[in-house]
């Protein structure tokens, strides 16, 4: 076929197309965590001295930090699916973010918490269990990102699948966040890194290949 | 189009295609068809230096594809020119790793050839040297000397007396000498 046919083809019998919208994008990822917060606090999981420790410097940190991950990895996300997006420089911003949310968790340890052994403030059989609530907790928001993505133009497909990675890993921890019970700041930096990261790699490995420019 | 006619979409798309492409998301066909004619002429530039000849119009026809999908991704707020060139270029890495997955053909033995370059350098230097004769001398020079024709056969095509043209011929190859003689890179 040549490219004249084929531009007669493709112009015959044009439909209008709703054009993308990022606002319109980030709002229903904003929704589904909403609704994914508000279903898995009704179910009864929120621990039960939530409002003892509101305004706690740990918890300050732990939902702040996270919830500041969440929101700036989305709209980076987001933002990706751009054909004319750098993801690059975004995910280092995340990174860099990551990075200081963790270093802030020095300020936050508990007194004594650092005087017990290094094993038992990782509590590896517990901190399985949590990296992998993260873990199922970010798959809703892992495949909207991708039927975003799928819908979009990235043409960096592997770095916007790494950004939506990371962005729905820090949402599943920022819901997991307010029914986690450990309070060590090294447990919570060691297993939601293990969630967020298990997440971002599973993002990376499969969303590229459900895409096609 | 003329200034959609250099490389980058980036700087030389014209303002007009932004509003061709509205109105394509619009559902205008008319003014997509006239769209994707002209991106597919700066298509088919842009391809064609990139990519060996034979697949250019794979490349312009995938990325004509390519945008028809994703039309509803662009933004009339922005120009339309960066958005045209990231999928171009995107396409062009498809192709480049397609180039690179295909199974490359042994050429057979017997396809080679003789070497041509004596004769190639040969014909364009008698021609540049012709070009300093007298037309009579040198159409005499190529017909009998060249082209192997006789005197009296040379005779007749030019128009001149036998004479006339072994004068010709006799004189011009002692130009052409003096001339290569002359010539400081003659070896």
């Amino acid at each position: 076929m040549s490219s004249e046919s084929l531009i007669a083809n493709l112009s015959s019998d044009l439909a209008p197309v709703q054009r993308r919208s990022m606002v319109r994008e980030g709002g229903l990822v904003l929704a589904l965590g909403a609704a994914e917060l508000a279903l898995f606090l009704g179910l009864g999981v929120m621990r039960p001295d939530i409002s003892h420790m509101a305004g706690s410097p740990y918890l300050m940190w732990r939902v702040g930090s996270l919830g500041l991950l969440a929101v700036v990895a989305c709209v980076l996300a987001i933002r990706s699916f751009s054909p004319t997006a750098r993801p690059r420089r975004g995910l280092v911003l995340a990174c860099a973010l990551a990075v200081a949310a963790i270093v802030g968790g020095a300020f936050v340890t508990p007194d004594g918490a650092s005087e017990r052994a290094l094993f038992d403030r990782i509590d590896p059989s517990s901190g399985i269990l949590c990296a992998t609530s993260i873990f199922v907790l970010s798959l809703p928001i892992v495949a909207l990102l991708g039927a975003l993505m799928r819908r979009a133009a990235p043409t960096q497909p592997r770095l916007s699948a790494l950004a939506s990675g990371i962005a729905a890993g820090a949402c599943g921890a920022f819901v997991f966040a307010f029914c986690c019970p450990f309070n060590d700041p090294l447990y919570v930096v060691v297993w939601y890194t293990v969630g967020c990261v298990a997440v971002a790699a599973a993002a990376r490995w499969r969303l590229p290949r459900r895409f096609r420019l | 189009m003329a200034t959609a006619s250099r490389e980058r979409p980036s700087r030389t798309a014209p303002d007009g295609w932004s509003s061709l492409m509205e109105a394509a998301q619009n559902g205008h066909g008319g003014a997509y068809r006239r769209l994707l004619g002209e991106m597919s002429e700066w298509l088919t530039r842009y391809f064609q230096r990139r990519l060996p000849p034979g697949d250019v119009d794979d490349a312009v026809q995938e990325t004509l594809l390519a945008i028809h999908r994703r039309r509803h991704t662009y933004d009339p707020q922005h120009p339309l020119g960066p958005w045209l060139a990231a999928i171009a270029k995107n396409k062009w890495v498809d192709q480049l790793r397609s180039l690179a997955r295909r199974p490359v053909d042994e050429l057979p033995d017997d396809i080679a050839v003789g070497d041509h370059e004596a004769s190639v350098v040969s014909s364009s230097v008698l021609a540049s040297l012709l070009d300093e004769l007298r037309p009579a001398q040198a159409q005499a020079i190529l017909l009998v000397k060249v082209q192997g024709y006789s005197v009296e056969e040379a005779s007749g095509k030019i128009g001149l007396s036998v004479s006339a043209v072994k004068m010709n011929i006799h004189r011009g190859l002692a130009r052409l000498t003096a001339i290569i003689e002359k010539s400081p890179d003659v070896e």
